[in-house]
């Protein structure tokens, strides 16, 4: 069952309004996934806290069995 | 529900380790890249850390460190008491000098030894 791109996408900027975002399939495999994303709410948060926020905002995929593995790069935008 | 004897063995551990790494495998012999990555980064910044190998107990540790951190996944970075990171986290801040402050080195000059063959000298055209 492989992701769809841009329902996590979708999913992550609902959760960060404003959020730039741009997910890709790392593998081809459809299951590990990365993630850039640029939010004006990383602003004072430490990375992991940043990290966090994007977890949270793709929570049901992953357990849902539909994602494996999610790198994630986080930018503040000022 | 994590295991509470475990738990608190993790809590303790973290609170006596001022840098400590839960990690799959060993620093000698890492048995998943991310760790590997991650300890290759440590060992540029040349610090004594605490290092856990997480394989012989993984689920138990996973329940323990999502109550702890809101963390599932290894390697996990504490630093003083704190979850940094993951390998990603861990690179990135090595790579902008994050990471020496907040380990309290100085920043190394050369990169972390990448495992990859090493490069040849460069080629000249003469």
């Amino acid at each position: 069952m492989a992701a769809d791109l841009g329902e996590i996408e979708a999913m992550i900027e609902a959760a960060l309004p404003g959020a730039s975002v741009e997910v890709i399939d790392e593998t081809g495999s459809g299951d590990h996934l990365a993630a850039t994303v640029v939010a004006p709410q990383f602003a004072g948060l430490s990375r992991i806290d940043q990290h966090r926020l994007v977890k949270a905002a793709v929570k049901a995929r992953f357990e849902d069995g539909t994602i494996h593995a999610l790198s994630i790069k986080t930018e503040p935008r000022g | 529900m994590a295991d509470a004897e475990l738990k608190q063995k993790v809590e303790e551990l973290i609170a006596a380790n001022p840098i400590l790494l839960f990690m799959k495998g060993t620093p000698e012999m890492p048995r998943c890249g991310f760790s590997m990555r991650v300890v290759q980064v440590l060992d540029t910044m040349d610090v004594e850390y605490g290092a856990v190998d997480v394989l012989p107990a993984l689920q138990p540790l996973r329940e323990v460190t999502t109550e702890i951190s809101d963390w599932q996944t290894f390697p996990q970075l504490y630093v003083n008491g704190e979850l940094l990171g993951g390998a990603d986290i861990v690179e990135e801040m090595f790579d902008s000098g994050e990471l020496a402050e907040a380990l309290g080195v100085e920043q190394p000059e050369a990169a972390p030894a990448q495992g990859a063959p090493s490069q040849s000298p460069p080629l000249q055209i003469e």
